[in-house]
């Protein structure tokens, strides 16, 4: 390479880098949300128009909290029932409860909470094994061993992990895709707001974004619980541990093509589970303080 | 061929038909090994051979994984439906908390086991197995993660290839460790499955870490934790076969201290493992069944898997120990454990190697504090061996065995006679550890030096020695040199209530080569308190470098005081605050190797004079001011007080006054402390009526050995005029304070008494020898005895 193309390939490389060197976010505001209204509350779970709040208490009751009446009403107080309920595209809560059952086998029953009517229905039977709450664009479905439930015939798009496996569920297709080896599996996956991307994270390997037909777009580093605030942008855990308990967790911007991403805590901080929708961002603590974060991303 | 691959797969499925009774619905456990990747959040034992971060070497991450593994393979075979977190140890798969957390829920787990072993992380080391579960001790926040532990844990203390130092305990997280509040151990947390974490044993208990280098140890651990699943689901009678293991060791050889540092063992942890023994497993008709060996990682641990029920033989061969067999019971689906202790061949009859001290007539007398010494061609018998030895004269000592019964140490508790032959006969029956007694008698002799003990030169604080309250110094002198190693830890002052205080280490001096006599001085890091009494202890054991130790131990009792303390009535005469002010003057001339200076150590003012000096070879000088006068007079029955810092050099102090052609010296003191201290003098040698000019000090050398140079500091010197009433001492004056009264009692008659504060302040006064002092508050007093106008003042103490 001659002395002037090397000139004009670094002069090329750092006018392409300015955007990205020039683009931030601001942190315009951090919140208490129910300070002195609940105790310590985790697995915070937005819904996608950001107006509502599921979220479980310390003893184990699941919540949720509407931010136009500023109320919090109890969805159930069974002890595991928030660890990974959703909002389903119909304005349900879906979750799952467990019982101890013969021979101290584990069973598991799928259930679906109606906010109009304040009523619970049971969506699947107690079944021995892995029951799974699904979020999708129109309703919800739940995954259980030998017969699935889904809320209405069409429930639009979804997507969910099963081992090594992303399961995306597009117009009543159902595709699976493994697009990274991943020995201990595939978590958190969700559909992007315009239902066109898919993240999700790769135990070992960290966030993974694809499309549609599972074509790999981007790896945005090994961090967890992605969840998009917007189409462009997610938001996700680094969480670190010393093997035995947390000692720091710090929440990250990331752009979804995997050119970028910003601190929204401070590194030594204890922020986590964060949860997206609507433009919101909601986290809770270590100690299961919950706080809204609003930002201003500047391109 | 095609024959054979259907009969092997009929047979393989027999077995696993013989072995396997699995439930329509299997069982799903998620299993953790903690850890992983080497990296920092992983725990590496620094253990012999290998070095710090050396992946061959002690990880906990790779004794996590080998167990994880291990209980993957037996819940496989026991029928049960396993998940793991990892199959390597990578940093990859060293999955954040909460990664692992969400995945054990995404799989629908019935139980998740996390697998660690456990640290003190202190100076501590215990081996015992603990299981946490999320919530307080007694209430999980998961139903059943309790049952699950009480399942676990006895199958895990089971164990006898390992030494347990206690019970096993079972706690909530949240009660364990109550310092993070309910935060918990981060794989419990928001984890939905009946989850424990487990600590099967500690890793720092270096024993421990020996035995989990070993893949059959850590395969009987994933065996014990698929025991307490099997407990936990109802199914110890699902499998048909049991397991055997067991530890190696030699009966009587301790196990080698290779580590750099020497480490904690407990039990039979001080037997040597024995390296490549050839275990077999024998049958009714001596047929083997399996064979394993003990590995070369120092455990001796041997383990025999999947063994059908029945009585078995267990036979354990290695070249240079007698095999030695034994019958075992195996049961289904339970453990048995036999441990061999075998013996050394041992083919010749035990005789005396070396001796020490070796001495013939003429030679060198031995030192008192020798050890003697035998070293034997054979690891030897103890009890035969030490009621075999005699000394003639007898002396009262201690035996210890060293390298492993090869060596027998005999040192005397206190030490050999001096000037003494002593005999020393170790009869022929005397056995090595096989059993058989000595040929012949062994017999040596030496002769003892003339000195067996250390002799003390000076102590401060000597008994009953005030001691300014400000980091004091302490010293020993002795007449030979210190052995210098932990020295400091052979000397401790104590507070009343028995609390040591501590030494500043970092000003430890001690002697070197070369030094007249052997000393160690050390500062305390903290003040004391006034008025209170304290503990100087030397252990008898602080010994010179040929291990002449001191006769006896002592406890010195000594006060604390506050030289810098008000003195009531006393006026300031000088305050040395500027060097310039004063000089040397020696009997004619000035020495060079003296100097004055200011120093900011001082108890008044800004400075204090600082005199540092070395006689040479003279014994006296004078420090005088430098206008020839200082600016105060004396009449006999003043007082002078002077504030000295000693450096326990024993200079004398006298303080020089003259009049018209008359000079007269008072002695003040000898500095035969450190630290600030307050001497007075009463001036009763001053002839009456003459009024006296001070002229200054005599600095004079009494100690030949330990007086030859060093530092005096001087503050404020005071001066108390006499009130006519002279402070003396009087013959037989007693003082004591019982009940309501302080009396007093002298050989003759008292004519009142004065009770004062420790500032000298007065608080009553009676006739006679008689005070009431019922409304006088506890505490340290003075009291004052007036006789036929002279005065004797005493302390007392009010209770």
């Amino acid at each position: 390479m001659n002395k002037k193309l090397t000139i004009v390939t670094v002069l090329l490389a750092v006018v392409m880098s300015l955007p990205a060197m020039a683009q931030e976010v601001e942190v315009t505001s951090r919140q208490r949300l129910l300070e002195g209204v609940e105790g310590p509350a985790f697995y915070p779970v937005l819904n996608t128009t950001g107006d509502r709040l599921l979220f479980t208490t310390q003893d184990g009751a699941l919540k949720y909290y509407d931010f136009a009446d500023d109320v919090t009403t109890v969805v159930t107080r069974d002890y595991v029932a928030g660890h990974d309920a959703c909002w389903g595209g119909d304005g349900k809560v879906y979750f799952v409860t467990q019982q101890t059952g013969e021979d101290r086998l584990v069973y598991r029953t799928g259930h679906s909470y109606d906010l109009a009517t304040r009523e619970t229905a049971t969506v699947t039977e107690a079944k021995h094994g892995a029951v799974r709450a699904v979020p999708a664009t129109r309703g919800g479905a739940m995954k259980a061993p030998g017969r699935d439930y889904a809320s209405s015939a069409d429930i639009g798009n979804a997507a969910w992990t099963e081992g090594s496996r992303v399961h995306v569920t597009v117009n009543g297709e159902e595709r699976v895709f493994s697009p990274v080896d991943s020995w201990a599996g595939y978590l958190w996956a969700s559909l992007s707001p315009d239902g066109k991307r898919v993240a999700f994270f790769a135990a070992g390997k960290g966030i993974v974004v694809i499309d549609l037909r599972g074509q790999m777009l981007a790896m945005l580093g090994n961090y967890e619980m992605p969840c998009w605030y917007n189409n462009d942008y997610l938001v996700a855990q680094n969480a670190k541990d010393d093997g035995h308990q947390f000692t720091s967790s710090q929440l990250l911007l990331l752009k979804a093509d995997g050119t970028w991403q910003a601190e929204l805590t401070k590194p030594a901080s204890m922020s986590m589970q964060p949860t997206c929708g609507g433009g919101r961002i909601v986290y809770t603590t270590i100690d299961g303080l919950l706080y809204e974060m609003k930002i201003n991303i500047h391109e | 061929m095609k024959k054979n691959i259907f009969k092997s797969m009929m047979a393989a499925l027999l077995t696993v038909m013989a072995v396997n009774v699995a439930t329509a619905q299997q069982p799903h456990v998620y299993i953790n090994p903690g850890h992983g990747g080497y990296d920092s959040d992983d725990r590496n034992m620094v253990i012999y051979p290998f070095h710090q971060g050396d992946s061959a070497g002690s990880w906990e991450s790779k004794s996590n994984l080998r167990k994880g593994l291990a209980l993957q393979e037996i819940l496989q075979r026991k029928g049960y439906q396993t998940s793991i977190s990892r199959v390597t140890n990578t940093t990859a798969d060293d999955l954040a908390l909460s990664t692992i957390v969400a995945l054990c829920n995404q799989s629908g787990a019935d139980v998740f086991y996390s697998i660690h072993s456990n640290a003190t992380g202190s100076s501590a080391v215990n081996n015992f197995p603990m299981v946490f579960y999320r919530g307080y001790t007694g209430a999980p926040q998961v139903v059943n993660a309790d049952v699950l532990a009480a399942d676990l844990e006895p199958y895990l203390y089971a164990s006898q290839s390992t030494v347990w130092t206690h019970n096993y305990q079972i706690w909530g997280d949240w009660s364990f460790r109550p310092e993070w509040g309910t935060q918990g151990y981060g794989v419990l947390r928001g984890n939905r499955a009946v989850a424990n974490l487990s600590e099967g044993s500690f890793h720092d208990y270096i024993p421990e870490a020996y035995r989990l280098l070993g893949l059959q140890y850590c395969w009987m651990e994933g065996w014990n934790i698929s025991l307490g699943a099997d407990k936990y689901f109802n199914r110890l009678g699902n499998f048909s076969q049991g397991v055997i293991s067991g530890n190696v060791r030699d009966d009587r050889i301790k196990r080698l201290q290779e580590n750099p540092q020497p480490f904690i063992v407990y039990g039979d942890d001080n037997l040597m493992p024995i390296h490549s023994a050839t275990v077999r497993l024998l049958d009714d008709n001596g047929t083997e069944v399996q064979r394993t060996m003990t590995d070369t990682l120092r455990n001796g641990i041997y383990t025999f898997k999947y063994v059908n029920p029945g009585t078995y033989t267990v036979e354990v061969t290695e070249p240079s120990h007698f095999t030695q067999t034994a019958i075992v019971t195996v049961n289904a689906n339970a453990s048995t454990y036999q441990n061999f202790y075998l013996k050394r061949v041992r083919d010749t009859p035990p005789v005396v190697l070396e001796y020490s001290p070796v001495w013939h007539e003429g030679d060198p007398a031995v030192k008192c504090s020798h050890p003697i010494t035998l070293l034997f061609n054979w690891d030897m018998d103890s009890a035969t061996t030490c009621s075999a030895f005699t000394l003639d004269p007898p002396v009262e000592g201690n035996f210890k065995w060293e390298d492993s019964y090869y060596r027998l140490v005999f040192n005397p508790k206190d030490a050999f006679d001096v000037n003494t032959l002593y005999t020393l006969t170790l009869k022929k029956t005397a056995q090595h550890g096989g059993g058989t007694p000595m040929d012949e008698d062994f017999t040596m002799q030496f002769y003892t030096q003339p000195r067996n003990h250390l002799a003390e030169l000076a102590v401060f604080p000597y008994e009953g020695a005030p001691v300014h309250i400000k980091t004091p110094t302490v010293e020993l002198r002795v007449d030979s040199l210190l052995d210098t190693y932990n020295l400091f830890q052979k000397l401790r002052v104590l507070d009343s209530e028995g609390n040591e205080l501590a030494w500043n280490k970092r000003s430890i001096k001690y002697n070197k080569n070369g030094d007249d006599y052997g000393f160690v001085r050390i500062p305390l890091t903290r003040d004391i308190e006034p008025g209170k009494d304290y503990h100087f202890i030397l252990d008898v054991d602080i010994a010179d470098t040929a291990g002449i130790h001191l006769p006896a131990a002592r406890d010195i009792v000594f006060q604390g005081v506050d030289a810098g303390m008000d003195k009531p009535g006393m006026e300031v005469v000088e305050a040395f605050e500027n060097a310039d002010d004063y000089a040397i003057n020696d009997y004619p001339e000035a020495p060079a190797s003296l100097k004055l200076a200011t120093s900011t150590d001082r108890l008044f003012g800004s400075k204090s004079l600082q005199l540092t000096y070395d006689y040479g070879d003279r014994t006296s000088f004078l420090l005088t001011h430098l206008n020839g006068t200082w600016n105060a007079s004396f009449v006999r029955g003043d007082t002078l007080g002077l504030h000295v810092w000693g450096d326990m050099g024993y200079t004398e102090i006298l303080a020089n006054f003259s009049t018209s052609g008359e000079r007269v010296s008072v002695p003040l003191c000898v500095v035969g402390f450190h630290g600030w201290r307050y001497v007075t003098a009463p001036l009763e040698a001053l002839s009456p009526g003459e009024e006296y000019g001070f002229s200054g000090f005599t600095l004079r050398r009494t100690d030949e050995l330990m007086g030859k140079s060093g530092v005096i500091r001087f503050d404020n010197l005071l001066k108390k005029a006499s009130s006519g009433i002279n402070e003396v001492s009087i013959a037989g004056l007693k003082v004591k304070c019982e009940g309501d009264y302080i009396v007093a009692s002298a050989d003759t008659w008292i004519q009142g008494m004065e009770l004062l504060d420790i500032q000298g302040r007065s608080i009553k006064a009676a006739g006679g020898n008689c005070l009431n002092v019922a409304d006088v508050a506890p505490g340290v007093y003075l009291v004052r005895v007036h006789i036929n106008g002279r005065a004797a003042t005493s302390k007392v103490v009010i209770k």
